[in-house]
């Protein structure tokens, strides 16, 4: 862009490497030089490591390996308010600011001294608002404001910390194209002025149209490094996808597509953004919900499982209809495996034989009035066996897990229950390479008996290696529904960022 | 039942089994601890012995009503919810079937007393569950109103029944007394009766039977049997206690066997995991409304029961007394933790320092001092002992992997979590 790639060197990192010691690594060897005055582009899919690296950055974690350098000297920061202090501000995609204040209040929340509000702040504020390009109301309340307005609160709340790199995490994830926009345009204009932007984004035409040098990170890796004027969509993409490190062939056949209609979802929607999604599942089908941050992937699932009271439409398993609660989704034979594992699929006080039993306690209780202890114990050490569960035992607490074995919990709960209907929303996220494999592996092992699955999942790679077919969901809708055979991971993340129809077989819905 | 049972908690010999270990039964070592103290002091005055057969009757007559109380807060407290209301409604209970005696007769009054309390129930579960209005917001109002209504159905003053054949019934509510047999010897017979037990269920389970588990009881019940005739203890029981005994046993036992205490727990536990996992989470929280409703005005009712009146400012502050027990048992006010037994203990502790503050003729003046101090000393235990019991699982787990288990640990979380606020719109 304008600005060029001219200016002398603010942050660089050098061979950054995170591991976590559960196993995981999240960097492995990442450079990375940004700019003085430079917007810099980092992008990737998700679990590539983009979050890791800005924790690193912005002393939330210490890096394993490696070093930092901030303006020409290496540093270690050991919490955010170091970083914050040197002048390093990072906003976050949800915008922690104080809903009851005001703009103003909020702006100069770090500020001490006795008063809410000075005259000084004030005209401060003005100025502020001033370089930003973009008016806001002092007084206003931020709670009133839209999301977008509220990112403008966050970078002048930056700014007023005298920020000199400003790391933007998915600023624009939940924005209208309107407030797009503005973000957009004030952040070009404060590059201009001469302050450094770090942009995370999944939108890439917004990485093309405002960065001046993109990252490209996969797997921990930086995998390309190149002034944005050289790149166009299709390297990016091609960038992104890559070769994916989990090796998880592609099942030839995987599902089949003769099997009864176990599912049939019609016209669901919801208040949430959800229109009109219609679509049906048969016995031995893994569907795949390929779609962004945000597109209504877990929405759709919610709608069906019930879990979102105001959903409507109808939902049938093997043609009967489907009361609209979690409670009349499992009678009826769902089984949902909630995404975020901690705050919806697990009870992490209690031992893991009264997580499995729960969705099916009835059952395994005489008179469904009394459980028998001794069976959901059994039945808890069969699933650990089985499952390869790392636990002490029945009676470890789910807390003590690493996310793969918390995610093979919540997979017992619903194992044994025999349920044909499986909905499963991101059950891979957080979960290490070796964990992954095995949980795809049991999706796999599902549908070959017959169960009717629905699958949300993020990393398309990994997708389109269960998947039967691929319904890919934008903007709350079904916009295409792909047989998963014929369509390749760039294509598919074209499709899902509304670039263009891949060669695929495609239909719109 | 297959051959291949799990080995039930294997390892635990001699060891204290988990529910006497202190971090799990504190408030019963807590009771135990002033008992003595207690004992000590009235033995060191001159004074009859505290822990004598009338002073124990009399600590569960004075406890009772208390103890049905702090049940049932309990069960709300571990559906995740808070009821300030119950003493108010209690005041109501009494009221209603005082007022209506006359014109319905004690038994038809005192249905429509409990049903009146139940519909409180259901009105703050419905509100709370349904409508999405904080329990504490709702409870408060419904503390304030129903006392309210109380005064306006009394006109403010106070209602007493006359004598007569209603006086009768209502006397009979709490008419009895039960003299329990000699407690030495009960004890003797029951500690037998575990020793038995322990063997038959090893032997069926076809695993040897452990000595010391067998021999320690069966040795101590020969002793106390041998010893009972010399020794009498005996309990005259009031029959408010055998009600709130009753209920105790009852509610414990449908907590701790049941798939109705399971899921309550889970309910309070994690609501939303429970109700992702097909528990009909609304429901159970209302049940919990309604029983606390109904249990409060049969509390009212036996409140008027001796003196055959109510004042319309009886009762006030009793719902503070008995989540004040509860959380001296060791209830969690957010729910998913609690046990009615431990609840009773809670409120025993209660009853047993205003009770030793009269037998010691200590100033009453003294009593709320210390009741607070108690109150927030037990809380702080309980907040030190959760805390380093949360240490010692991150400690023995590796720290870094609680980040993998919040959320996703390498990318920016969903943008609308799901479900998040759904359940309480």
């Amino acid at each position: 862009m304008t600005t060029g790639a001219a200016g002398d060197v603010l942050l660089e990192l050098r061979a950054v490497t995170k591991s976590f010691p559960n196993g995981t690594t999240a960097l492995r060897g990442v450079d990375l030089v940004v700019r003085r005055g430079s917007v810099h582009g980092l992008v990737g899919a998700n679990g590539a490591g983009k979050s890791t690296l800005i924790k690193c950055v912005s002393g939330v974690q210490p890096v394993s390996t490696g070093s930092i350098h901030w303006a020409g000297e290496e540093c270690s920061w050991s919490s955010p308010g170091d970083a914050q202090a040197a002048g390093l501000a990072t906003i976050h995609q949800h915008v922690p600011l104080v809903p009851t204040l005001s703009a103003l209040e909020n702006v100069f929340l770090w500020r001490r001294g006795p008063w809410r509000s000075t005259p000084q702040m004030r005209v401060e504020f003005d100025r502020l608002v001033e370089r930003l390009g973009y008016e806001i109301d002092p007084d206003v309340q931020v709670a009133s404001l839209p999301i977008g307005t509220r990112q403008m609160i966050a970078i002048l709340q930056a700014l007023a910390l005298g920020a000199e790199l400003v790391i933007m995490d998915e600023p624009t994830a939940s924005l209208s194209e309107a407030e797009r926009r503005i973000v957009l345009d004030a952040v070009r204009r404060l590059a201009a002025d001469g302050t450094t932007f770090v942009f995370i984004s999944h939108f890439l035409d917004e990485i093309l149209e405002i960065t001046d040098h993109v990252t490209v990170l996969r797997d921990g890796r930086a995998l390309l490094d190149e002034p944005t004027a050289t790149l166009d969509e299709g390297r990016l993409v091609q960038a992104i996808a890559g070769r994916e490190l989990l090796a998880v062939e592609r099942a030839g056949g995987a599902g089949s597509r003769t099997g009864d209609v176990l599912l049939d979802v019609t016209g669901i929607g919801t208040r949430t953004g959800v229109r009109d999604v219609s679509f049906h599942v048969r016995a031995g089908e893994i569907v795949g919900l390929a779609g962004l941050l945000g597109s209504g992937r877990s929405e759709i699932l919610d709608a069906i499982f019930g879990a979102d009271r105001s959903a409507t439409g109808e939902v049938t398993v093997a043609g009967r209809p489907v009361g609209r609660s979690p409670r009349a989704a499992v009678k009826a034979g769902f089984a949902y495996v909630p995404e975020d594992r901690v705050q919806q699929g697990l009870h992490p006080a209690e031992p893991l034989w009264k997580n499995i039993s729960l969705p099916d306690l009835g059952r395994l209780s005489l008179r469904r009035l009394l459980p028998q202890e001794q069976e959901e114990r059994a039945l808890a050490a069969r699933a650990i066996d089985e499952l390869g569960i790392v636990a002490s035992g029945p009676d470890a607490l789910p807390s003590e897990l690493s996310g793969g074995n918390a995610q093979k919990v919540v997979f017992a709960k619903w194992l044994y229950a025999d349920k044909p209907v499986w909905l499963l929303d991101e059950p891979t996220a957080g979960v290490d390479v070796g964990a992954k494999a095995e949980i795809l592996q049991l999706v796999r092992r599902l549908a070959s008996e017959g169960k009717a699955i629905v699958l949300a999942c993020s990393d398309f790679d990994e997708l389109l290696s269960v998947a039967t077919r691929v319904l890919v969901v934008r903007g709350g809708r079904i916009a295409h529904d792909l047989d998963a055979q014929q369509v390749t991971e760039e294509e598919l993340i074209m499709l899902a960022h509304g670039l263009g129809a891949g060669t695929g077989e495609v239909v719109h819905v | 039942m297959s051959e291949k049972v799990v080995t039930p908690t294997a390892g635990s010999g001699s060891r204290l089994p988990t529910w006497l270990h202190p971090s799990n039964a504190g408030v019963v070592y807590a009771f135990a601890a002033l008992v003595v103290v207690l004992s000590i002091a009235t033995a060191s005055t001159g004074r009859p012995s505290y822990v004598s057969p009338t002073n124990v009757s009399n600590i569960l007559d004075q406890t009772a009503l208390l103890g049905i109380l702090v049940v049932t807060t309990t069960i709300v407290l571990i559906s995740g919810n808070f009821d300030l209301s119950v003493g108010s409604v209690a005041a109501f209970g009494a009221a209603t079937c005082l007022g209506l005696m006359p014109s319905l007769g004690f038994y038809g009054a005192f249905a429509v007393a409990l049903l009146a309390g139940a519909g409180i129930g259901l009105f703050n579960g419905v509100v709370v569950q349904y409508v999405g209005i904080n329990a504490f917001i709702v409870t408060l109002g419904t503390l304030t109103a129903v006392r309210g209504l109380v005064l306006i159905i009394t006109d403010g003053r106070t209602v007493t029944v006359p004598e007569g054949a209603d006086r009768d019934a209502l006397r009979a509510l709490d008419g009895s007394r039960w003299v329990t047999p000699n407690l030495y010897l009960l004890a003797g017979i029951g500690l037998l009766a575990l020793a038995a037990w322990r063997v038959w269920r090893a032997q069926r389970a076809g695993t040897s039977w452990r000595l010391p588990r067998v021999l320690v009881p069966a040795v101590l019940g020969v002793a106390l049997l041998a010893a009972s005739p010399a020794m009498v203890f005996t309990v005259r029981l009031s029959q408010r206690a055998v009600y709130m005994l009753v209920l105790v046993v009852l509610a414990a036992w449908v907590l701790r066997y049941t798939t109705v205490g399971r899921r309550l727990y889970a309910t309070g536990g994690n609501a939303e995991a429970a109700r992702l996992s097909g528990v009909a989470v609304d429901r159970y929280r209302v049940m919990a409304f309604v029983l606390n409703g109904t249990a409060a005005a049969f509390v009212g009712v036996l409140y008027a029961s001796r003196l055959g009146s109510i004042n319309p400012t009886g009762l006030n502050g009793f719902e503070l007394t008995a989540l004040a027990a509860a959380i001296l048992g060791g209830t969690s006010l957010f729910g998913g933790l609690g046990s009615v037994a431990k609840s009773l203990v809670g409120a025993l502790i209660l009853v047993t320092l205003a009770n030793g503050f009269n037998v010691l003729n200590l100033g009453a003046n003294y009593q709320g001092l210390i009741e607070g101090v108690v109150l927030i000393v037990a809380a702080g235990m309980y907040t030190i002992a959760l805390r380093r019991k949360q240490r010692v699982s991150l400690r023995t787990v590796d720290p870094t992997t609680k980040p993998a288990t919040t959320g996703h640990p390498t990318d920016a979380p969903e943008l609308t979590p799901a479900g998040a606020g759904a359940e309480r719109p």
